[in-house]
């Protein structure tokens, strides 16, 4: 429950500072009580169940994901380019160890600097992440960036168009 | 481009469409002008689309005239084309291929890669009597894998001529990975001699076709670098050793013409698509006797699968790709532009080359050529060891390759608390003392995995051998290899490959087969444990059912793919229960390299050198699980 929580403050946060631009982008701090809609979504070797998501700009969602694979994943919500710049440093972080030993599951843990809402699942596990769509922008990803997995496939697109 | 310089040979293609018809073979490819496979616009959809081909296939064998960069050839046709037809399976079909000799002479087809019963393996004198001319033999087996494998020959050198193809077998479930459109890109080695004349060139001029021998020039280069004496110490110590710190590859561009989906670079291969589309490359070395590095500067690849199987994904620049193998990278253009698939031969004496483009008819630049790479001390096991006094290595003068052979690796394993700052400080004085083993075996140590071993020692099992999975000392899975210089760009390596599944067979090795690659590189004889083929008077036996590690020693200053038919080999490269599984595995020179193989395929079964005139050459041996 302290986990979901924390999950909601930082989803909350960090969406507003996607609104760039003129928003002043004050969401309301809601309590458990505005959750507009719920998704469940599966992470598997290498994909998501849902290849694309259709949101209400606004709207305030709880996904629930489970990491059905063998390997550990995760799951990012942001811009393009913001995912890019995040892959980047996981394969930095991955090279900069050498080859032996570091495989996702050590950078699935690192840090995401707090800059995009996010989870790490574990094999088997399942955790929840709430956030608020922006409401000026018109498209996201949502993304795992642990090396490779991007690239094999584990993105999709959230379009915000309502 | 593919498809200009087309030349007519009215009576070949009658005899093609005479011979298709009577066999009831597809003429679609009998045209000439290159495999059909290689569609510019690949395969999209793939899952939809479901196979083209298989279960049941037909395949003629003929020798024809051809044109193969811009000239005319005679190469070995499969269905009229050379390289052969794609050969699309689905897992779980029962595969009926048949294959019938229209040339002059026995033929075969080895289905490389794929795991069946020992008499449809197409090794003649191992599985089978072979194929004579004027005969169809039908190979029946189930398919029971899948991904991107390839097939040949495996008679006398008609590999050389160009008588191999794709074998790509789709999956019966969801591979770990998504793509919009998938290519096939071969990449092999053609000659306009006579395969039979360049091994005999081989056999009597020691580096016939290595025209990048040190010249006075880099001579004076080496002294501005280096100095005088070093320079001239280097020079006496290899001239001492009868060998050439340049012989990187036995065959070289002097000769080849190096191919990908049978076009030369000048003819440009171009494999279309869209902007913002994921795409798969299925990436084969169908060559003889070339090693090459693969890179689409401007794209991330990011391989998803080596020798057909899936691996976790690793982001590259560039990956290099020994004989046989093959890997399955992903790639994810966003822009409308082209970009150069390059692929430069490990001794950089050519290139292979394709545009992977929007739209026909465009290129992008060519990167610069790297030159080609002096085999450093290495090679002999003594590179990082800058303050070695040469001096000691005397020694070796009569050894030459041969000499490393009696190297011994069990003492090195003693070393394991010496750890890398022992060595650093090591007398080398003292090391000239150690004989055989001396200078040769060190150097070729990972000192990462050195670090680890007494650690490593703990882990051994009742049997007193390392536990499974381990990567053994003297292995060097970090290291690509002979001309890839470290840092440059992120170049795949060994020790990057990793399972998604422990394989099911998880028993420790009861015991060890170890094979020392040996060679005499003057009289061009290869061999294992210094006996060539035609020198033994039995096979390796493995045990039915045993499960053992395989260690293969290079005591050879080049690098070797071995291949085993027949059953996985479970590279060791230190992922423990996640080690890839392979059926090729490139030994670099003085490196100990470990697979486990589960001994369950009855029968005799090929293992080999894949370098096709090594292979020739005497390195080869049958082993029989009984």
């Amino acid at each position: 429950m302290r986990k979901t929580l924390l999950a909601l403050t930082l989803g909350l946060v960090t969406s507003t500072a996607f609104a760039a631009g003129e928003h002043g982008g004050s969401h309301a701090p809601a309590g458990n009580a505005e959750i507009d809609r719920t998704i469940q979504l599966e992470a598997g070797d290498m994909w998501f169940d849902a290849e694309s998501l259709d949101v209400a700009p606004g709207a305030t969602i709880r996904f629930e994901i489970t990491n059905t694979g063998n390997l550990a994943h995760e799951f990012v919500i942001g811009d393009a380019e913001a995912q890019a710049a995040h892959r980047e440093m996981m394969q930095q972080m991955s090279g900069s160890h050498g080859h032996e030993g570091h495989g996702g599951h050590d950078m699935a843990e690192g840090k995401h600097g707090g800059q995009m809402p996010a989870v790490t699942l574990a094999p088997g596990e399942r955790a929840e992440l709430v956030w608020t769509a922006p409401e000026n922008v018109d498209s996201l990803e949502y993304a795992c960036n642990i090396p490779g997995h991007y690239e094999s496939g584990m993105s999709g697109n959230i379009d915000l168009q309502g | 481009m593919p498809g200009s310089g087309v030349i007519h040979h009215p009576l070949t293609r009658r005899q093609i469409l005479k011979g298709g018809a009577a066999l009831g073979l597809g003429s679609a490819a009998a045209l000439g002008v290159g495999p059909s496979w290689a569609d510019p616009w690949g395969r999209s959809s793939v899952y939809a689309q479901g196979a083209e081909e298989g279960p049941e296939v037909a395949l003629a064998i003929r020798q024809e005239t051809l044109p193969i960069d811009g000239r005319s050839a005679r190469p070995m046709t499969i269905n009229g084309t050379s390289p052969g037809p794609l050969i699309r399976l689905r897992e779980g079909q029962e595969a009926v291929l048949k294959v019938t000799n229209l040339l002059e002479e026995p033929t075969s087809i080895h289905w490389h890669g794929l795991i069946l019963p020992p008499g449809m393996d197409g090794v003649p004198g191992v599985s089978f009597a072979g194929i004579a001319p004027g005969e169809t033999f039908t190979y029946r087996f189930p398919v029971r894998q899948n991904g991107t494998y390839w097939y040949h020959s495996h008679s006398g050198l008609q590999e050389q001529l160009g008588h191999a193809g794709p074998l790509i077998i789709d999956a019966a479930k969801r591979e770990p990975f998504r793509y919009d459109r998938e290519h096939v890109l071969l990449l092999t080695d053609w000659t306009f001699e006579d395969p039979m004349t360049v091994f005999r060139n081989l056999k009597t001029a020691e580096g016939y076709y290595n025209d990048q021998e040190r010249t006075v020039a880099d001579f004076f280069a080496d002294v501005r670098e280096q100095g005088f004496a070093a320079t001239a110490e280097m020079r006496s110590m290899w001239a001492k050793m009868r060998m050439s710190s340049r012989d990187i590859a036995d065959v070289t561009g002097s000769t080849y013409s190096y191919l990908l989906n049978g076009h030369a670079p000048e003819e440009n291969w171009t494999a279309l698509f869209k902007a913002g589309e994921r795409i798969r490359l299925r990436v084969i070395n169908g060559s003889a006797m070339s090693y090459f590095d693969v890179r689409i500067p401007g794209l991330k690849m990011t391989v998803v699968a080596a020798d057909g199987q899936p691996v976790q994904p690793v982001p590259v620049d560039e990956f290099r790709i020994a004989v046989a193998e093959t890997y399955d990278v992903l790639v994810a253009p966003e822009d409308d532009t082209a970009y150069t698939i390059f692929a430069e031969t490990m001794d950089r004496s050519g290139y292979a080359r394709a545009t992977l483009a929007p739209r026909e008819g465009m290129s992008a630049p060519l990167p610069e050529r790297r030159t080609i790479a002096d085999r450093g001390m290495e090679a002999m096991g003594a590179h990082a060891m800058p303050g070695m006094d040469h001096g000691a290595m005397a020694g070796m003068e009569d050894s030459g390759a041969e000499g490393m052979a009696g190297m011994d690796h069990g003492a090195m394993a003693g070393m394991g608390d010496a750890g890398p700052q022992g060595m650093a400080g090591m007398d080398h004085g003292a090391m000239a003392g150690t004989g055989t083993a001396g200078a040769q075996g060190m150097p070729s140590m990972d000192h990462g995995t050195m670090a680890g071993m007494a650690g490593e020692r703990r882990r051994l099992g009742a049997n007193g051998l390392l536990a499974a999975g381990t990567a053994q000392p003297g292995s060097r899975y970090g290291q690509a290899g002979i001309g890839i210089t470290p840092g440059e760009r992120r170049t795949l390596v060994y020790g990057d490959l990793k399972a998604f599944t422990p394989w099911p067979d998880r028993r420790e090795p009861e015991r060890e087969l170890e094979l020392h690659l040996t060679g005499n590189m003057e009289r061009y004889i290869w061999s294992f444990d210094g006996k060539t083929f035609s020198e033994m008077t039995g096979p390796l036996h493995f045990r039915h059912g045993e499960r053992l590690r395989l260690v293969l020693v290079n005591d050879t200053m080049m690098e070797h793919p071995i291949h085993l038919h027949g059953m996985w080999m479970e590279l060791e490269n230190g992922h423990g229960a996640l080690i890839p599984r392979k059926h090729t595995l490139n030994v670099k020179p003085g490196e100990r390299v470990s697979a486990l193989i589960t001994a369950d395929a009855e029968g005799s079964w090929a293992f080999h050198c894949h370098l096709l005139y090594h292979m020739k050459a005497g390195m080869f041996r049958v082993v029989q699980v009984s």
